[in-house]
C-alpha cells in the first residue's frame, strides 16, 4: 500500500428527487489496500457504486484512474477500464452453465476456427473457482446449483479478468464460513499483486480482519476515512448512524412458560429425524451451516414443503400443516428468509402489506373490504413496530430494508401467533433498525409468542436466544442452552468437530 | 408507545411532470383524439348519434377486456377469450334453434364460457403449465370446438326475435349492451376495487410467493379469475350474437387481441403499468374512437390497425420510459 491512487471519486453528486444519494462524496483507492465503505442502509454506498459500474451516472463529481479522468458510461466501460465487482445481486443467467456465466460478458476463448473452444472456458472457469477453494461444477445449468454455489459462481466472475480493481458489495452474504476464508485468501493474493479492493459489509468483524482502511458514509456524506487501526467497532458504528448508541442485543423480558409446540422424529425434503419443543415465552436458536436444513424445517412447520414423515404437537393436539394457510390458522406465522421475494408485494401500499394475511378477517363478512377498520389495525401495529414512513399508503418498496422488515413484522402481529418463526430476520437490515427488531422479538416473546430463529449471525443467535440447537447436513445434530455458550462452540458443532 | 414517525419529503410540492403525465397521460390522449376527430368532422364525428354508437360497438369488446383483466392483473395472460366468445356464440344460437328457451341457451353458454375458464384455471394453476402456453393451447381447441360444433357454418336461422333484446334493444335511452356493459365493468371493478378477493389478485399480481406464505390460496383464486374471465367471454360472445343475429364460429376471435390491447392500454393510465378495470375501459374506448373517427375520416382499415399498435407501443413506452428514469 503505496504510492499514488490508483481510483479517484471527487466530490461526486448524485441527486434523485426528494433526496440526495450521494453529496460530494470523495473516496481514494490506493494500489495494493483493501479499503472498507461501511453506512447503513440508504447511506449512498450503492449509489456510489452504481456509478463506479457505469449505471449511474453521476450529476457532479470526475472519476480518475491512476491520473487520468475518466468517465464510466455502461458496464463495458467499467470492464475495460480494470474495475471488476461483485454485487448484491446474483445476476445470474439461470440456464447457462456456471463457466458461461462466468465469462458472461467477455469474450469466450476461441478454437482456430472461431467457434468456442468449451474445453478451455471450462477450463479456465474451474482454474478460477479453484483459487476459491471451492467444488462447483462448472458445466451444468446454474438455476441447479444451492444458493451457496450460485454465489460463488456470481464472485467467480468477478475474478475472470486481470483487473486491478475490485468492487464487492456484500460478498459474504450468503457464503458458509469456510468459503468467507476462501474469499478472504483470493483478496489477500490480488492484495500482494497491488489491486485495490472497496469492501462493502454489514459484518464489521470482518472488516477488521482483512481492511487496511474504512470509510464511513452517512446520508450521502462521506463521514469520515480511518487507518483500520486508529478505529474501533463502537466508533464505527458511532460515526454510521451519528448517534451514540450500542449494539448490544436487548436484554429478556419474557418468562418461560409451558410447552407449546413439539416436534418428534420429523423428516421431508433435505432434513431428517428431528426432534425438539418450543415454550411459551421462549426463543430457540437454530444455528446451523447454509444448506444444513435449517430453512427447510422452517417451511416444513409452515406447511410450506411437505413432510414425509413424523409428527408435529400443538399445545398436545396433533398439527399437520399442508398450506401456509392452515399454519397461519394454528397459530404459526414466517417471517421469511428473503424480504423481497418471499416476505413483500414491493408495489403495493404498506397498509395492504400489513393486512395482507388478515384482509379477510378484517372485512365485512370475509367479501367486502373494511378500509376503516384495516387502517385502524395497520395504525396500531406500525406504531408497535415503530415503522418510519410518510404514510400507511407509501408503496412498501420505498422503504429503507429495516422497515420493510418491520412490516413483515406488523403483519403478523394482528394475528396474535403462537409460534414466530423467523427467518434470517435481520439480513439486510442496517444496525439501528436491527436494534429495534431485536426489540420487536423481545416483546412478541414477552406476549407468550414461541419464537424459532434461524440465523447465520451467531452474535444474533447468542444474543437473542435462550437455547441453541445445532443443525449440520440434515440432522439437528445438538442441543445446547444459551447460558456461557459461544461462537466457538456452536461452529465446532456446525462444522462437525464435535458431536 | 412511541408514535409513527412522519417523514415528509419536502419535495412534494413541486409537480413532477413526468408523474403528472403517467398518470393522466393516457387520459388526455384519449381526450385529444376526440378533439381532434371533432374539429376534423365536426358534422359527422360529435355527434350524439355516433357517440352512442362508439359506446354500443364498444361493449362487447368492454365486457371481454373487464373480465379478462382480472387475469392480467394477477400477472397471466387469457389468449383463450375470442375463441371462448366464438364457442358460447355458436352455442346459444344453436340452442335456440333446437328450440331450447332463450334464458336456458343463455346460461348453458354461459357455463360453456365458464367451463372453459375453468380448464384454463386447471391446466395454469394445478397442471403447472404457463398460462401463455395452457390458454393458447385451450384458445386452439375451443375455436376447433367451435368450427367443429357449427361445420364451419354460420348460423342464421331459426333464432328467436326475442333474442335480438340482448344486441339490439334499448331500456329507455340506453341500449341493452351499454347496459350489460355497464353491469359487468361495475361489478369487475367492485370485485377488484372493494372485495377481500380482488386484493388478493392484486397480491398475487404483485408477488405470488409472498402470497402463498402469507397464507393465501394462489392456486384457487387464480383458478377463480380464470372462471371469471371465461364467463364474461361468454357474455360477449352471447351478445355479439345477438347484434349480429346470427352465430358464426369465429366471429369473437378478434376479441383476444383487442381485449389485452385495451388491458394493456388501460394499465398506462392512472396508475403505474397495473391492469384494473377502469383504465381496461378507457383501453376499449381510445380504441373505439380511434376506430370510429378513422372510418369517418375515410381511412383505410388496414392503416387503422397499423395506427392502433403504434398508439399500444407510444404508450407503453411513454410511460415505462418515465419509470425507467425513476430508478
Amino acid at each position: 500500500m503505496s504510492g499514488n491512487p490508483v481510483l479517484q471519486l471527487k466530490g461526486i453528486l448524485k441527486e434523485y428527487p426528494g433526496i440526495r444519494a450521494v453529496n460530494h462524496a470523495s473516496l481514494e483507492l490506493m494500489p495494493g489496500e483493501v479499503h472498507a465503505l461501511v453506512g447503513e442502509n440508504g447511506a449512498g454506498k450503492s449509489t456510489l457504486i452504481k456509478i463506479m459500474a457505469g449505471v449511474v451516472r453521476p450529476d457532479a463529481g470526475e472519476i480518475w484512474l491512476n491520473g487520468d479522468q475518466i468517465s464510466i458510461h455502461s458496464g463495458s466501460d467499467a470492464y475495460r477500464l480494470g474495475l471488476s465487482f461483485i454485487h448484491q445481486e446474483l445476476n445470474l443467467v439461470n440456464y447457462l452453465s456456471g463457466a458461461e456465466n462466468i465469462f458472461l460478458g467477455r469474450p469466450y476463448p476461441k478454437t482456430s476456427v472461431g467457434t468456442v473452444n468449451w474445453k478451455k472456458l471450462y477450463r479456465q472457469a474451474q482454474e478460477i473457482l479453484d483459487r476459491l477453494g471451492v467444488h462447483v461444477p462448472v458445466n451444468i445449468p446454474v438455476c441447479r446449483l444451492s444458493r451457496g454455489d450460485q454465489s460463488m459462481i456470481s464472485i467467480a466472475r468477478a475474478f475472470a479478468g486481470d483487473a486491478m480493481i475490485y468492487v464487492m458489495d456484500e460478498p459474504t452474504a450468503s457464503l458458509t464460513d469456510e468459503e468467507i476464508r476462501n474469499l478472504f485468501k483470493v483478496i489477500e493474493m490480488l492484495q500482494s499483486k497491488g489491486a485495490a479492493i472497496l469492501y462493502v459489509s454489514h459484518r464489521l468483524e470482518e472488516i477488521f480482519e482483512i481492511c487496511n482502511r474504512v470509510t464511513v458514509m452517512r446520508d450521502g456524506n462521506v463521514i469520515a476515512t480511518h487507518p483500520i487501526e486508529q478505529i474501533n467497532q463502537s466508533e464505527m458504528i458511532r460515526l454510521m448512524i451519528g448517534r451514540k448508541m450500542d449494539e448490544t442485543v436487548p436484554p429478556p423480558e419474557a418468562e418461560i412458560g409451558e410447552k407449546v409446540f413439539e416436534v418428534k422424529g420429523l423428516s421431508g425434503h433435505t432434513v431428517s429425524d428431528i426432534n425438539f419443543s418450543l415454550h411459551k415465552g421462549e426463543i430457540v436458536g437454530l444455528a446451523g451451516l447454509v444448506g444444513s436444513g435449517r430453512t427447510d424445517i422452517l417451511r416444513i412447520i409452515y406447511g410450506a414443503d411437505p413432510i414425509s414423515t413424523g409428527e408435529l404437537n400443538l399445545f398436545g393436539g396433533n398439527y399437520l400443516p399442508k398450506t401456509p394457510a392452515k399454519a397461519i390458522q394454528n397459530g404459526f406465522v414466517l417471517v421469511p428468509e428473503e424480504r423481497h421475494s418471499q416476505g413483500l408485494v414491493l408495489g403495493r401500499s404498506i397498509l395492504e402489506n400489513i393486512t395482507l394475511p388478515s384482509v379477510g378477517r378484517l372485512s365485512h363478512k370475509g367479501l367486502f373490504l373494511n378500509r376503516k377498520r384495516e387502517q385502524k389495525e395497520g395504525k396500531i401495529t406500525s406504531q408497535a413496530v415503530r415503522l418510519k414512513a410518510s404514510s400507511l399508503q407509501q408503496k412498501v418498496g420505498q422503504l429503507s430494508g429495516g422497515n420493510q422488515q418491520k412490516v413483515v413484522f406488523a403483519r403478523w402481529m394482528i394475528e396474535d401467533p403462537k409460534v414466530l418463526l423467523l427467518d434470517e430476520p435481520s439480513r439486510g437490515v442496517d444496525v439501528g433498525a436491527r436494534y429495534e427488531i431485536y426489540k420487536i422479538i423481545r416483546e412478541m416473546a414477552a406476549r407468550g409468542v414461541a419464537i424459532l430463529l434461524v440465523s447465520s449471525d451467531l452474535t444474533e443467535i447468542l444474543g437473542l436466544s435462550d437455547r441453541v440447537l445445532v443443525m449440520r447436513e440434515g440432522k439437528m445434530v445438538k442441543e445446547l442452552p444459551a447460558k456461557g455458550l459461544t461462537q466457538e462452540t456452536i461452529l465446532r458443532y456446525c462444522y462437525g468437530e464435535e458431536k | 408507545m412511541s408514535q409513527t414517525e412522519m417523514v415528509i419529503k419536502k419535495t412534494k410540492n413541486r409537480i413532477d411532470v413526468g408523474d403528472w403525465l403517467r398518470k393522466w397521460g393516457t387520459l388526455v390522449g384519449f381526450l385529444t383524439l376526440i378533439v381532434v376527430f371533432s374539429v376534423l368532422r365536426p358534422d359527422a364525428f360529435p355527434s350524439y348519434r355516433n357517440l352512442r354508437n362508439i359506446v354500443e360497438q364498444a361493449a362487447t369488446l368492454a365486457i371481454v377486456a373487464s373480465t379478462v383483466t382480472l387475469v392480467m392483473v394477477t400477472g397471466d395472460f387469457d389468449l383463450s377469450v375470442g375463441t371462448l366468445a366464438s364457442l358460447s356464440g355458436v352455442v346459444v344460437a344453436d340452442l335456440m334453434t333446437r328450440g331450447l328457451g332463450i334464458l336456458p341457451s343463455v346460461l348453458i353458454a354461459l357455463a360453456v364460457g365458464g367451463l372453459g375458464g375453468l380448464i384454463n384455471g386447471v391446466l395454469v394453476s394445478y397442471g403447472g403449465l404457463s398460462a401463455f402456453v395452457a390458454t393458447l393451447a385451450t384458445m386452439t381447441a375451443y375455436g376447433g370446438l367451435a368450427l367443429l360444433y357449427t361445420d364451419g357454418a354460420t348460423i342464421f336461422s331459426g333464432i328467436p326475435e326475442g333474442f335480438r333484446w340482448f344486441g339490439q334493444s334499448s331500456l329507455g335511452p340506453v341500449p341493452v349492451p351499454v347496459l350489460i356493459m355497464v353491469i359487468v365493468v361495475g361489478l369487475a371493478w367492485l370485485v377488484m376495487e372493494q372485495t377481500v378477493f380482488g386484493r388478493r389478485l392484486y397480491a398475487i399480481g404483485g408477488n405470488a410467493e409472498a402470497s402463498h406464505l402469507a397464507g393465501i390460496n394462489v392456486r384457487q383464486l387464480r383458478m377463480f379469475s380464470y372462471v371469471l374471465s371465461g364467463i364474461g367471454a361468454a357474455l360477449a360472445g352471447i351478445v355479439l350474437t345477438s347484434r349480429l343475429f346470427s352465430a358464426h364460429p369465429q366471429a369473437g376471435n378478434p376479441f383476444m387481441l383487442n381485449a389485452a390491447a385495451a388491458v394493456f392500454l388501460g394499465a398506462t393510465a392512472f396508475r403505474e403499468g397495473e391492469p384494473h378495470v377502469l383504465g381496461t375501459l378507457l383501453g376499449v374506448f381510445i380504441m373505439g374512437v380511434l376506430g370510429n373517427g378513422l372510418n369517418i375520416l375515410g381511412v383505410n382499415s388496414y392503416i387503422q390497425s397499423i395506427l392502433t399498435g403504434a398508439i399500444i407501443v407510444a404508450a407503453v413506452l411513454l410511460s415505462g420510459l418515465s419509470s425507467r428514469k425513476r430508478s
